[in-house]
């Protein structure tokens, strides 16, 4: 499993009231500090326009005066506004498919929004974000300092999958490669079955030779009637690692991939 | 169950539940009505639902991410908070500025103590260091603040031209003043919240400063310019300082100390309160600010010594009596929904 380090991430599971489980996808570094540099440009972009106005109407030492108020206030402020009246997205993030949520999912509160840009100015220091980008590649769910003090986190949307889904990506599992087939081990294997089938394979090396054989026969088997695989030349063996190759390749990864096989057990 | 089959008869469900999110996202909640926010509750709960059933029919990221994008969308959508209502924005704001504030500073009375004693202790640690050795004065204190003599820099400034000579001059060097105090005081804030350490530490080191570079003047025999010249700003921007670092120790002490609470609990009992604070330090350094481009740069041509020192002590003591003279409890308007959720 992928632990929090220098960008391996984890999904964060939040509990509802219903106690169904929803799971938070921290975004990682690159597209945060993406968006920071997009809501960057459009704050000061934004300034520089209103400069132009205020040194046709004001004196001035006050045009200068205001200028520099308006790029204070708008650094905070932009956020705050968008954080609590868009749900969480700067238009940076939204252009980056990412969101500010509560540490619990939800959004989050003004408080929250304020906490979180004032020690900006800390996460700030010495340029562009060094120390909090530092500090969210080492955290596990890349918050910067700002997220800890106000328990906040920046996740990524997936955007919602197409309803019928492309279950392509077939060719490349050998035997199994047939679309039919495909669809019925995505959709009939649960949760619990996927983990347990990288379980069994990730120790079968510690198995005594004839009862390795045994296992993954009886595993076969089994998959080969609830799947309806009809595969004959394919040993017990290959056939599971080959359903975990489609399991637990995403649907990109398994198109690419030239050989699933070693490469979703390489660990 | 068939997968294949359970997605197909909640398809129309799943569709009309998303729709009615991306409406209800974008409208104010009274065109909602309540009718409109039943359907979202119900549909809720049976998407929550359909999501605890797929899970365990199958692992088909593309089914279950759309259904957990769902059930999130949703679960955000009921359960955020929402403001106090039926109170207007004068009487909220007033409430705000004159109970809230102080209230919280009061109840972070221990923290202000911490940060007032660091701030005082290194001003008597500068000032000792000075008197002690005078020929150090260059050593301690940075050459910014230490280019000539203090009797020949009061007499160069009380000699020429007022340095601030329009609106436009004060407002710019205002301006310039009070972002800068506040970017520093939320460094401050920063430091003492995810440090507490670091918090103490930039106090002191200012203390010993302002302390050090008191005690040049005092020794050069200008001491009276010296409060004539700081004291008018000073008397705010620097229990400011020390509120900021106070208001980082007050979220410090949530943050690293949250008690049989978890860290986020222990957070969210602070943040109302820690949000007070910290308006009140941005409120006070905004009038500093313009008192520091403005009154405080008046030589005694313009504005005798007398008023300005005298008007340093108005301000410092208005600001504390405002932050801590205890006042009479009233009632709370409404307890409902008041921030907690």
């Amino acid at each position: 499993m992928r632990t929090g380090f220098l960008g391996g991430r984890q999904s964060r599971v939040v509990l509802t009231p219903e106690h169904v489980p929803l799971r938070l996808t921290p975004a990682g570094a690159g597209s945060r500090a993406l968006a920071l540099l997009l809501d960057f440009m459009l704050v000061v972009s934004a300034t520089q326009a209103a400069a132009l106005l205020f040194n046709l109407v004001l004196p001035a030492g006050v045009a200068t005066a205001a200028r520099l108020t308006l790029l204070f206030a708008l650094t905070f402020g932009y956020h705050v506004y968008f954080e609590l009246r868009r749900n969480g997205r700067t238009l940076g993030k939204r252009a980056l498919g990412l969101r500010v949520v509560d540490g619990r999912g939800l959004p989050i509160t003004l408080e929250q929004s304020f906490l979180r840009n004032i020690v900006r100015v800390f996460d700030f220091t010495p340029v562009f974000y060094g120390l909090g980008g530092a500090v969210s590649l080492l955290d596990r769910d890349g918050r910067r300092l700002g997220d800890f003090l106000a328990d906040t986190l920046v996740v990524h949307e997936r955007t919602p999958l197409r309803p019928e889904g492309s279950l392509g990506g077939a060719r490349r599992h050998g035997d199994l490669a047939e679309a039919g087939t495909l669809r019925r081990i995505r959709n009939r294997v649960s949760l619990e079955e996927r983990e347990f089938l990288l379980a069994v394979a990730l120790r079968a090396d510690r198995l005594e030779e004839s009862a390795r054989y045994d296992l993954m026969q009886e595993i076969a088997d089994h998959y080969r009637k609830k799947l309806e695989i009809d595969a004959p030349n394919l040993s017990g063996e290959s056939l599971v690692r080959d359903l975990i190759a489609v399991l637990w390749g995403s649907a990109e990864n398994t198109a690419r991939t030239s050989s699933p096989r070693s490469q979703s057990l390489s660990s | 169950m068939d997968i294949e089959r359970f997605a197909r008869e909640r398809e129309d469900r799943w569709r009309r539940f998303a729709e009615l999110l991306n409406r209800a996202e974008t409208i104010p909640e009274r065109e909602l009505g309540p009718a409109g926010m039943r359907e979202i509750l119900q549909l809720y709960r049976l998407t929550a639902a359909d999501l605890n059933r797929a899970r365990s029919l199958t692992a088909n990221p593309e089914i279950l991410e759309r259904l957990n994008a769902l059930a999130a969308r949703g679960y955000r959508f009921l359960y955020r908070s929402r403001g106090r209502h039926g109170e207007g924005l004068l009487p909220r704001l007033s409430r705000f500025v004159l109970r809230e504030i102080p209230q919280a500073f009061q109840q972070e009375a221990w923290a202000v103590l911490v940060a007032v004693l660091a701030l005082l202790g290194g001003a008597l640690v500068g000032a000792g260091a000075i008197l002690a050795r005078p020929s150090a004065a260059p050593e301690l204190i940075p050459t910014q603040f230490f280019t000539e003599s203090p009797r020949s820099r009061v007499e160069r400034i009380e000699e020429s031209e007022e340095r601030i000579q329009s609106v436009g001059d004060a407002a710019l060097f205002g301006a310039q003043l009070y972002v800068n105090n506040i970017r520093v005081s939320f460094l401050a804030f920063s430091l003492g919240a995810l440090t507490l350490v670091g918090g103490a530490w930039i106090l002191f080191y200012n203390g010993v400063l302002l302390g050090a570079v008191a005690t040049t003047y005092y020794l050069d025999g200008v001491s009276v310019f010296f409060v004539a010249w700081v004291g008018p700003h000073g008397s705010l921007e620097l229990p400011a300082i020390a509120l900021a670092g106070a208001t980082g120790f007050a979220a410090g002490r949530a943050f690293f100390f949250p008690g049989d609470k978890s860290r986020g609990e222990s957070l969210r009992a602070a943040f109302p309160r820690l949000f007070r604070m910290l308006a009140g330090v941005v409120m006070t350094l905004l009038v500093a600010g313009w008192i520091e481009g403005s009154f405080s740069q008046f030589s005694a041509k313009t504005v005798p010594y007398g008023l300005k020192i005298a008007v340093a002590a108005v301000l410092f003591l208005s600001l504390a009596f405002y932050l801590f003279l205890p006042r009479p409890p009233q009632a709370e308007p409404s307890p409902v929904g008041g921030g907690g959720r």
